[in-house]
């Protein structure tokens, strides 16, 4: 059995507001792809969050469990002993490749039949308002439910390529800043991100993407759909000159120099799930790039 | 083919630092707290030196455990690292790349996929799962699960905020920082794999034990309501511990050591009396080793197994069973057979 996407649904803030809560942000997702979905919170047997830059760096519980909680998962064994439905969330970071990781754990529980649904969720935003020195990533959540497929169609095939070389082109870490705010010192957000980070990531991307095609056997004219991580900025523009598949390569609008992170390929799928092109196509290759660098690839056939 | 596994190797990197529990009272302007000693077992904690940080002490545990392990670094398939606090030089929190990353480069895992999860103090348990599913499905034969906890620092925060005994910061008195590491291999053998079951989220209780970053001060600082969620842990977990044992035909009484979270003393010989009493029989040894080293959050359960390991007390075929409550809340449980690994640890003398 394998495991297919079910629903996918997107959410920003509203009113054009730029800081917000991640947590909610990623419920608002997580719970719009439920009711998309027509399904109960309580039938997600497994949810992983991806995203990274959580609402003021909550360490604990983790963000995944918030998410479950504000989503109304709220069942307890004691008080509800005849509900043998059963929940584990956890939170997972792998830069702009985490989604696919974790859709892949995810993929696993599914296709085996241990779970009948499960969700990756993922959202990102500035941990604490103004305090970060070059966070060029907009606020935005996304979330995804997989279920089995019952047929060979849905996920087939996952591989991450590393390159540790490249591993100081983009850094983010916290400083502590004495000189802040009336005298009290402050934690600052640094994005640390090398000119030549995103002609890498293309460079990466491209062996990565050559070496997946030998592995399953396709050559890039099978290939429908590319649905790619959208940052860093200009990485989509560069990649899909390099690749030459123009409309067939999924770039979400772009707003100044701000890029969706974690949650940019579920903005892409989200965007030819709505047209239908995304099951209107038989072959599609999911793409995402992160700090390492690493790259992670999966095919999807319908 | 549905592949076993099982535990193959275990490290720890205990920091070169001690804070004993009447240095840390004495830290307090006003005393305020009484046999804090008494009631959590805790005499001292091992603290992160000048040097030492999250990434150091996994990075440590990490080849520690290779030391004790027929693997190579190369030869592992993949790396996840499980802490709750990710701080580099010094109290930098790092976001990205992920840990399990820079540990990768680091002990020359040249082939290892990478990725960090969180998930409170069930952090090394849930890397111990994921492992297990990575490893049944074929994807991979070896999984390497470390983690660093450089937690002491929210005890910093919690002497200049508590004021009475009930204050919300008096767990982060218990916190000690260690490193651990395991590694998880493919094994055939049936009798000797790991069964792992009854890992569940119940986020009613997410708010009862918070930890976030500090905005004016570096580190961290964690609020606990300790009673609410001993209460909820203890009595949420007996249906799954018994659905454990139940999936591999085992009753309480066939477990020969048992190793819950590492709390408190207190904490912990209750919920062993509520066990009795939901039960009707206990485990054989019930492991407490919090005296010298504190609660060390996701790795405290390696930290038994790897301290009693040293001090040869596992037989071979020994049933272990590991109990993680972490804030969520998280309720998880492993059961395994001690296998060979006894003979690889220790002095014989």
């Amino acid at each position: 059995m394998g495991a297919q996407i079910k629903m996918v649904s997107v959410a920003q803030p509203r009113f054009g507001f730029h800081h917000v809560n991640s947590i909610r942000l990623s419920a608002r997702a997580a719970s719009q792809c439920l009711a998309d979905a027509h399904i109960d919170s309580c039938d997600i047997g497994l949810l992983v969050n991806t995203g990274i830059y959580r609402y003021k760096n909550t360490g604990e519980p983790a963000i995944a469990a918030l998410i479950q909680k504000t989503m109304g998962n709220n069942r307890t064994i004691i008080k509800d002993p005849d509900n043998h439905k059963n929940t584990f969330s956890f939170d997972l970071n792998n830069g702009g490749c985490g989604m696919l990781t974790a859709i892949e754990i995810v993929q696993g529980s599914v296709s085996s039949g241990e779970i009948a649904y499960g969700m990756v969720v993922t959202g990102d935003s500035e941990p604490f308002y103004r305090l970060s020195k070059e966070f060029t990533f907009n606020s935005a959540a996304a979330a995804i439910i997989l279920e089995g497929s019952g047929k060979s169609n849905g996920f087939s095939m996952f591989r991450t390529y590393s390159y540790p070389e490249y591993s100081g082109e983009f850094v983010s870490s916290t400083f502590f800043n004495n000189e802040g705010w009336h005298g009290k010192g402050r934690n600052i957000l640094n994005v640390m991100q090398k000119e030549s980070y995103s002609d890498v990531c293309v460079d990466c991307a491209v062996k990565s993407l050559v070496n997946f095609l030998n592995e399953t056997g396709k050559r890039l004219d099978d290939i429908d759909l590319i649905i790619p991580s959208q940052s860093p900025l200009g990485f989509t523009d560069k990649l899909k000159k390099r690749v030459g598949m123009n409309g067939n390569f999924i770039e979400i609008k772009k707003t100044g120099n701000m890029v969706f992170h974690t949650a940019g390929p579920l903005f892409a799928l989200k965007q030819v799930w709505d047209d239908h092109r995304f099951k209107g196509s038989k072959n599609i290759i999911f793409l995402t790039i992160g700090s390492g660098i690493n790259v992670s690839l999966a095919l999807y056939q319908n | 083919m549905d592949w076993k596994c099982q535990i193959e190797s275990i490290g720890v990197k205990i920091p070169g630092s001690r804070l004993t529990t009447s240095e840390l009272m004495v830290k307090f302007k006003t005393p305020c707290i009484k046999k804090f000693g008494l009631l959590t077992g805790i005499s001292e904690r091992k603290i992160c030196s000048t040097g030492e940080d999250s990434f150091s002490l996994a990075t440590e545990a990490a080849k520690n455990c290779l030391s004790h392990s027929k693997y190579r670094a190369d030869e592992l398939g993949m790396i996840i690292n499980c802490s709750i606090t990710k701080y580099k030089d010094g109290l930098s929190h790092l976001y990205e790349p992920s840990f399990s990353t820079l540990i990768r480069n680091n002990i020359g895992a040249s082939r290892a996929i990478t990725f960090d999860i969180s998930n409170a103090c069930a952090g090394m348990l849930t890397g111990v799962y994921l492992a297990e599913k990575f490893i049944r499905q074929g994807i991979i034969k070896t999984c390497m699960i470390v983690s660093g906890e450089y937690i002491s620092n929210l005890c910093d925060h919690a002497i200049n905020n508590i004021t009475t005994s009930l204050s919300s910061e008096i767990s982060s008195l218990t916190l000690g920082d260690c490193g651990a590491a395991a590694i998880i291999e493919r094994t055939a053998d049936e009798k000797k794999g790991l069964i792992i079951s009854g890992f569940t989220t119940l986020s009613k209780y997410s708010d009862l034990c918070t930890g976030r970053q500090n905005r004016n001060a570096p580190g961290g600082k964690m609020r606990t309501k300790a009673k609410k969620i001993h209460q909820a842990a203890i009595s949420e977990s007996a249906p799954i511990v018994k659905e454990a044992l139940k999936k591999c035909s085992l009753s309480l009484n066939d477990i020969k050591w048992l190793i819950p979270h590492q709390t408190s003393r207190s904490s912990i010989i209750s919920g062993a009396n509520h066990y009795l009493n939901c039960f009707g029989e206990k485990p054989e040894q019930i492991v407490i080793t919090l005296k010298e080293t504190g609660n060390t959050a996701s790795t405290t359960h390696f930290l038994a197994l790897y301290k009693y390991l040293s001090e040869k007390q596992f037989s071979e075929d020994d049933n272990v069973m590991l109990l993680c409550f972490a804030s969520g809340l998280i309720i998880g449980v492993v059961i395994f057979k001690m296998n060979e690994m006894v003979y690889r640890y220790g002095s014989t003398n």
